[in-house]
């Protein structure tokens, strides 16, 4: 290097040129960030979008009002509110720290060491998680109510656990049969059906499986904020019983009830956003035969749904190669493997403008 | 350099106007330290050289052109003549005098680099001010003490002008 190259190394760049390299820059990250394209994450069932602002205000509201007192235990306006959309007696209700927690709460308090538990298989993987806990056993069955009652025939079953819609598969349990499997059942068998999904069926109305409550005191049914209220993070559920449910209930109830701001999040949701969430379920449920129509033209096997999900296979993939193989291009799928059926996946069910990607991506992958 | 907003009262959300960090084209590959012991040496040179240029500018350049100014007149006998060529002397050679002084002023501000010193700024300004005001105070000595009413102050000092 000659001693003037030497010195002239050290000479900055002059304003125009630093403003245009800056220029340059940020065109280049403007350009990088159009064309990134944002993973779409369709293996969750929960709603995706983001909570309506007044659900927020409520909950910031009580936050603010002082979080220094213990909630009430029983959540007297919300178990309420909810009694009396539902035309049933508040005593029948009871909230709980999302669905999931009763759930368990009364699989512990209905078996006893050793005893069984019946779901449908593949199911919500909780269902066998719960029976260990409470120090019992997970039986899963295939094949329907008639197997279901063929299994129910074992002493040591207590319990039969179900989704509807189920919970990976998308399959409803209509009432008719719901009805014939509790008329069927030993009286020493209690039905927790898990209708944490039922505001995405339109097969049948939503409450229809509540009708059956008054007549057969062995049915809880089991319900979310999680799903298509949008809420998992408020956590919380409610299980509706039918006359003598109140001595489970006793058991059901969480020590130190619902927490304040959760109660509140949720009691907003009801009063001022059941049109979003009826919007939402219209909106799955003019989605959903399209995108099953679509994904049969390509060669899936596809269990028809009735939740905002569908449950698919494809006949020479795997579950996880056709995970790993959208995941590629930028959409997650859950895989099937862990929801108890290797074959296949769970996709969650959006608009139009996602499905399209899906499939796109689906054509530009296989 | 406080470019902080709270150091700043917040007058300065960014960066604080003329405080950006030199951006080189290409990291400078340094000498040794020998080297750059040299360039901090010839920096002060320059900076030295740049105080005699500036000093120039308020002394001998004028007083130069008047000179010629001078000779001018002697020789046409024409004073308008004299002032004319005094003046046009004077702009090229103060002009010019000035560029060299930003030319070392550029030329120090790379030594400085060079020399391991984060310099952003040159001397330029700073150095025709403590010229400027040196050569005032030099002028109004000798104008005051030495010259003017100094003869009267110092007698005996009056026939020499």
């Amino acid at each position: 290097m000659g001693l003037l190259d030497y010195y002239r190394q050290f000479e900055g760049l002059t304003e125009d040129e630093v403003n245009e390299q800056l220029r340059v820059e940020a065109a280049e990250r403007r350009a990088k960030a159009l064309a990134r394209v944002e993973t779409l994450d369709l293996s969750q069932t929960t709603w995706w979008e983001l909570p309506h602002p007044r659900i927020v205000q409520a909950i910031t509201f009580v936050a603010r009002r002082g979080l220094h007192q213990y909630p009430h235990t029983r959540g007297t306006e919300l178990r309420d509110e909810i009694a009396e959309r539902l035309g049933v007696d508040a005593g029948r209700v009871i909230l709980g720290n999302g669905a999931a927690e009763l759930l368990a709460a009364a699989t512990r308090a209905l078996i006893e060491p050793g005893q069984q538990l019946l779901t449908s298989w593949p199911a919500y993987p909780l269902y066998p998680i719960m029976a260990r806990r409470a120090h019992g056993q997970a039986v899963p069955v295939t094949g329907g109510v008639d197997s279901l009652l063929a299994a129910a025939n074992d002493p040591a079953v207590r319990v039969i656990a179900l989704a509807s819609p189920n919970d990976p598969t998308g399959e409803l349990l209509s009432t008719v049969a719901l009805e014939r499997l509790l008329e069927a059942l030993p009286d020493r068998v209690a039905v927790l059906l898990d209708e944490s999904l039922v505001e995405f069926a339109d097969a049948q109305p939503a409450d229809s499986s509540l009708a059956l409550l008054e007549h057969h005191p062995r049915l809880f049914v089991f319900r979310s904020f999680s799903k298509a209220w949008g809420l998992a993070g408020l956590r919380v559920g409610y299980t509706i019983g039918g006359p003598g449910s109140e001595r489970l209930f006793e058991e059901l109830a969480p020590d130190l009830g619902v927490s304040e701001v959760s109660q509140a999040g949720a009691l907003e949701a009801l009063r001022s956003c059941s049109e979003i969430v009826d919007r939402r379920a219209s909106a799955i449920w003019e989605e959903r035969p399209l995108l099953e129509a679509a994904l049969r033209e390509r060669g899936f096997e596809v269990t028809p749904s009735q939740a905002n999900f569908v449950w698919v296979a494809h006949p020479q993939l795997e579950g996880s190669e056709l995970a790993t193989l959208l995941a590629r291009s930028g959409i997650l799928v859950a895989e099937g493997g862990a929801l108890g059926e290797h074959r296949h996946v769970r996709i969650a069910i959006r608009d139009a403008n996602v499905s399209e990607r899906l499939l796109g991506a689906i054509d530009k992958s296989l | 350099m406080r470019t902080d907003p709270s150091d700043t009262g917040g007058l300065f959300v960014g960066r604080r106007p003329g405080t950006a960090p030199v951006r080189y084209r290409a990291i400078p590959e340094r000498g040794s330290d020998a080297r750059q012991r040299v360039d901090g040496s010839f920096a002060n040179l320059l900076l030295l050289a740049m105080f005699g240029v500036s000093i120039l500018c308020w002394g001998p350049i004028p007083i130069a052109c008047l000179w010629i100014g001078s000779e001018i007149d002697y020789l046409s006998g024409s004073v308008f003549l004299g002032f004319i060529v005094a003046f046009l002397a004077l702009f090229p050679l103060l002009f010019g005098a000035l560029m060299l002084l930003r030319r070392l002023d550029q030329a120090w501000i790379l030594v400085r680099r060079a020399a391991g010193h984060d310099q952003r700024a040159g001397a330029m300004a700073r150095v025709f001010g403590i010229t400027a005001i040196v050569c005032a105070v030099a002028f109004a000595f000798w104008f005051v003490v030495i010259h003017g009413p100094g003869s009267q102050v110092v007698p005996g000092r009056a026939t020499n002008g």
